[in-house]
């Protein structure tokens, strides 16, 4: 790890933010989507980044994601500043660091489950022996054992997601990500889906969800408001044992 | 990400497209089954030439009249400048150059033949000094071929390519049997084996009888095609410059003249085909081309549809860490597996055309062994070369987009 470069990070911060900015050009004018986030996330955090569309939300999520650079500000991701680094590095860092769950799931249509896992070992470089384990391990995670050879469309959108959560953890990432995880789901489902993120959370895992839906944000333990790009509020969340 | 996985990715999608893949693939198809089947009629063609067309041997050489004539202006230029080459000359040869081992001569007339109510039109007539048989041999089928005596005595014998005994004598022995040729009743001596067609020609109907007989019967003025055994085959080129010499002081040409009569050897002969058929194979191969351009265009087009089609998808692997190496390979070879597979099928196409063609028609085809090898140099080259900017397009995907895509 590159903790010897200041400032010298506790590492127990997953994700660490300081004055992080990330405009668009729009035409002559530009977009202020992030115009200064100061965020600590740390190790075992439940948290869920909430806001009204044009907040920011997805910005920010991209920018934790690795997906993208921001314009001014750092960002250091377990303790390693990432807020410069090229696209080369940045696809290493995402496929250790960070497991993504999507709102769409996101997977490989033509893929059974199991592949679909592996993908991200793949490009790891994992073996493939060690790497047929490792994924059949995850999906057990997310009691898809019987379901390896499934493709997605022999899969309900529940198990669909499932997947996409053993995939995201197949790589003992820092930090889950998910953007809206149950917004293509019914309730019972999206319940269920919940569920599984608490146990996730128990096990030990960092986890941070993006959605606008207040019911989902309350199953976290921290609830992060943004607002015009701006964090507006950032409290823990003392959470309520009924769905 | 290693190149086994990226191989097995491609393949995956290949065979999810396999419709698709096969008509993208027609133009490489078509483009490398015609490059093959091209090169194998050649190849067969040039085999051909080697082993049978330039039965000259070692050492030998033709003095023609023409020679080998491969424009109209050369021709027409020959016919006004060069002289009908004459026993004369040929005797000169003989007498005058110890270089040259065996002189003989042969000049053609075209007859018709007649045996009973069968008849054969417009057959080669050679008239022949029997020395000739030192230069070029005929194999014997039956019977014997013209001897020295027959040239002295003028006598009336004939000697028959196997075409013509097969249609003028069926279940006959033509030995001993008389034929008319060009009107004079000859008697046949001997039967030469098959040679077999060429270019749809056959080359066994033709007779051969003594020169003298042939003077005597188709009048003196034909000119004659002079063959010439060196010494030593080794000094071709000396004989050669001591027959030439001989010729021009027998035309009286001056120094500063071209020679009025041409030289042929085998090389020549083999040069001439070559120049001829690499024209037509640098021709075919032009055309061709254009189609393999046309074939790795339609590759690109579907890579470029392709991409499209999996922007999502490279979103995806782009998120769980894939980096742009890595897309640039998967669709890299993803074109040059499609493009190597379109060569594959054209070769065995080409393979099969080839073999078909030996057998059903004229044309000696013959599959050269290098063009596996060949095909798959090329198609890699295609597959690299239109493949490589689809890839890049891939690769430069911004995977924020990419993943918001429909």
């Amino acid at each position: 790890m590159t903790s010897s470069r200041e400032p010298a990070v506790a590492t127990d911060e997953v994700i660490r933010t300081a004055g992080l900015t990330r405009s668009f050009p729009m035409g002559s004018t530009t977009v202020h989507a992030l115009r200064g986030i100061d965020l600590v996330i740390r190790r075992n955090e439940y948290v869920a980044i909430m806001g009204p569309s044009g907040s920011g939300k997805s910005t920010l999520m991209n920018l934790i994601g690795c997906l993208d650079t921001p314009t001014s500000g750092e960002y250091w991701l377990d303790g390693q500043p990432v807020a410069q680094l090229q696209e080369q590095d940045l696809a290493q860092i995402r496929n250790r660091e960070i497991g993504f769950v999507f709102q769409t799931f996101n997977l490989l249509p033509r893929a059974s489950a199991l592949r679909n896992v592996e993908l991200p070992l793949i490009y790891g470089g994992v073996p493939p022996a060690e790497r047929k384990h490792r994924a059949a391990e995850a999906l057990e995670q997310v009691d898809l054992a019987d379901r390896m050879d499934h493709r997605p469309n022999e899969l309900s959108g529940g198990q669909r997601q499932r997947v996409s959560i053993a995939r995201a953890l197949v790589t003992r990432p820092a930090l889950l990500l998910a953007d809206e995880p149950t917004g293509n789901l019914d309730s019972k489902t999206s319940a269920e889906i919940m569920v599984l993120f608490d146990r996730l959370h128990a096990a030990g895992n960092t986890i941070v969800v993006v959605t606008h839906e207040r019911d989902i944000a309350e199953r976290s333990h921290r609830i992060v408001t943004l607002h015009d790009g701006m964090v507006s509020s950032d409290e823990p969340h003392r959470r309520s044992r009924q769905p | 990400m290693n190149v086994v996985e990226s191989t097995r990715l491609a393949l995956e999608s290949i065979w999810a497209n396999r419709l698709r893949s096969f008509l993208t693939l027609l133009g490489v198809i078509i483009g490398i089954a015609a490059i093959i089947a091209t090169a194998a009629v050649i190849h067969g063609l040039n085999r051909y030439v080697a082993e049978k067309l330039s039965n000259l041997g070692k050492g030998v050489f033709t003095v023609q009249r023409f020679g080998l004539i491969t424009n109209r202006q050369q021709f027409l230029e020959a016919i006004r400048r060069n002289r009908r080459l004459l026993p004369a000359d040929a005797r000169a040869i003989e007498a005058r150059c110890p270089e040259a081992e065996v002189v003989a001569w042969e000049t053609h007339a075209t007859v018709d033949l007649k045996r009973l109510d069968q008849e054969i039109r417009d057959t080669d007539c050679g008239g022949i000094t029997p020395a000739i048989l030192e230069i070029e041999p005929y194999d014997l089928d039956q019977g014997r071929f013209l001897v020295p005596g027959d040239e002295d005595r003028a006598a009336p014998v004939v000697f028959l390519g196997a075409d013509v005994a097969e249609r003028l004598f069926p279940n006959v022995d033509p030995i001993g049997k008389d034929l008319r040729v060009g009107g004079q009743q000859l008697e046949v001596v001997g039967v030469a084996v098959k040679k077999g067609s060429f270019l749809g020609f056959s080359q066994d109907n033709y007779v051969k009888i003594p020169y003298g007989l042939h003077r005597k019967l188709f009048g003196t003025g034909r000119s004659i095609n002079i063959s010439v055994k060196a010494a030593d085959d080794a000094r071709m080129a000396e004989a050669m410059d001591a027959v030439r010499a001989v010729l021009r002081a027998r035309h009286h040409l001056r120094p500063a003249d071209e020679d009025d009569f041409s030289m042929v050897t085998a090389e020549g002969i083999n040069d001439l085909w070559s120049r001829l058929t690499q024209t037509i194979f640098t021709v075919a191969m032009f055309v061709v081309g254009i189609s393999l351009v046309v074939g790795g265009i339609v590759i690109m087009n579907i890579m470029l549809v392709s991409v499209v089609e999996r922007t999502r998808e490279i979103g995806v692997r782009k998120a769980v860490g894939a980096r742009q190496g890595d897309i640039v390979q998967q669709f890299l070879i993803e074109s040059v597996l499609l493009s190597c597979l379109g060569g594959a099928i054209g070769v065995l196409i080409a393979f099969a055309a080839s073999t078909a063609l030996a057998v059903h028609t004229p044309l000696p085809a013959s599959f050269p062994a290098w063009a596996p090898a060949v095909s798959f140099l090329i198609c890699t080259l295609i597959g690299v070369f239109f493949g490589i900017y689809p890839a890049l397009r891939a690769a430069r995907l911004d995977p924020i987009e990419a993943l918001r895509s429909e």
